[in-house]
């Protein structure tokens, strides 16, 4: 059969790309439910079926991009050969996606107060938690399950830090970079004993 | 810094107290730190905005400096870690106008933090910097190690432990030392 693979992707994932292609390109506020219709190649009707909303589209749209992100990193951990090497592969793979991200870039360039609510104080330790979690099945072959969540929240820290505040002293989407400063100072300190 | 200037990072700060960062006018500055409304825009030529972001990076500036002096000395830098995190996290929480703006105006206020950040980072590493040589002097740290590398990093993670601990509870000294001793200064000290 032909006609899954050419049939377009569902509303609701088209809906979450679009907003994130219109965020990208224009910022949250000025994105409005007619912009992501268009570039969704539906109309307004079709995506009120889908979500009550703007709010619910943005919503729907960060949690996937969060699995999305997570399973990118754990593939880049699972792939590596010693623990070491996880942890390099899983900060730059992470670091990569969030540098690369034109929604998020453009909202921490311009719309700041639209992120950094999310990610300082306490929804930043819901955050951490969560991405500690969802990213925690990288390290599991080296760690017990206890000390991965622990490395993976660590690495969640590290990574807020470094990637998503501004004046970072290292660039940790350079992979060498981000081993001579991982091994020397984080890697040690997450290893099981 | 100067008086004047002093005088009105003051007085916006119990202003935003009273009544909140977006509540605050420049007239309600002048009224609160008796400084004419024509010396805060030449001391603060950005108006509002510019005095709303330094006043919260001074504000940041003390909260530290104060937690400093209320440390005094330790043996060696994991002790004196191990004091500072849980007190850092204490006055944190019981920092009544954070919490309160924390509350009212989260996204102002977070944005105006993450702008300061850095300088505050900059400022509690070059307090850090001194005991970490005292340290390696004292043999606890390999003498290659990048001292001003290791001094950013343990003061990024420690701001980020106290304004969001994730599952960490700093309250627990077994838990402290342990994140003192492996997360913070595992490659490091020994």
């Amino acid at each position: 059969m032909t006609l899954a693979v050419s049939a377009p992707a569902p509303v609701d994932v088209r809906a979450r790309e679009a907003v994130l292609t219109c965020i990208g390109r224009f910022g949250l506020a000025k994105t409005t439910i007619d912009d992501i219709a268009r570039e969704a190649g539906c109309s307004r009707a079709t995506l009120y079926r889908y979500f009550d909303g703007k709010p619910e589209i943005v919503r729907s749209a960060v949690v996937a991009e969060h699995e999305r992100v997570a399973g990118v990193v754990v593939a880049a951990g699972r792939a590596a050969a010693t623990f070491g090497d996880a942890v390099v592969a899983a900060v730059v793979a992470g670091a990569r996606e969030l540098r690369g991200h034109d929604a998020l870039q453009f909202l921490l360039a311009h719309e700041p107060e639209a992120v950094l609510g999310h990610l300082a104080f306490g929804p930043g330790d819901r955050l951490l938690i969560a991405v500690g979690d969802a990213i925690a099945p990288a390290f599991d072959r080296w760690l017990t399950q206890g000390d991965a969540i622990r490395a993976g929240e660590w690495l969640a820290r590290v990574v807020r830090s470094y990637v998503l505040m501004p004046h970072p002293p290292i660039d940790f989407t350079d992979p060498t970079a981000a081993r001579v400063f991982l091994e020397q100072f984080v890697i040690p300190g997450l290893e099981s004993r | 810094m100067d008086d004047t200037r002093l005088q009105v990072l003051r007085g916006a700060y119990d202003s935003i107290a009273r009544r909140g960062m977006a509540k605050t006018t420049v007239d309600d500055v002048a009224a609160a730190s008796g400084v004419s409304r024509a010396t805060i825009y030449r001391l603060f030529p950005g108006g509002k905005e510019e005095l709303l972001r330094d006043t919260v990076g001074w504000e940041m500036d003390r909260f530290f400096l104060q937690l400093g002096q209320e440390l005094g000395d330790a043996a060696d830098f994991p002790e004196f870690l191990e004091r500072a995190l849980p007190l850092a996290r204490r006055e944190l929480r019981e920092h009544e106008v954070l919490q309160k703006v924390l509350e009212t105006e989260p996204d102002r206020l977070n944005a105006l933090i993450t702008v300061q950040q850095h300088r505050v980072i900059g400022a509690i590493a070059a307090y850090f910097l001194p005991l970490l040589e005292r340290d390696r002097d004292a043999g606890h740290i390999d003498p290659t190690a990048d001292l001003p590398r290791c001094a950013e990093y343990v003061a990024r993670l420690s701001l980020s432990l106290i304004a969001s601990p994730g599952r960490h509870d700093l309250g627990d000294p077994a838990e402290v030392r342990r994140l003192v001793r492996r997360e913070l200064l595992g490659g490091v000290w020994s």
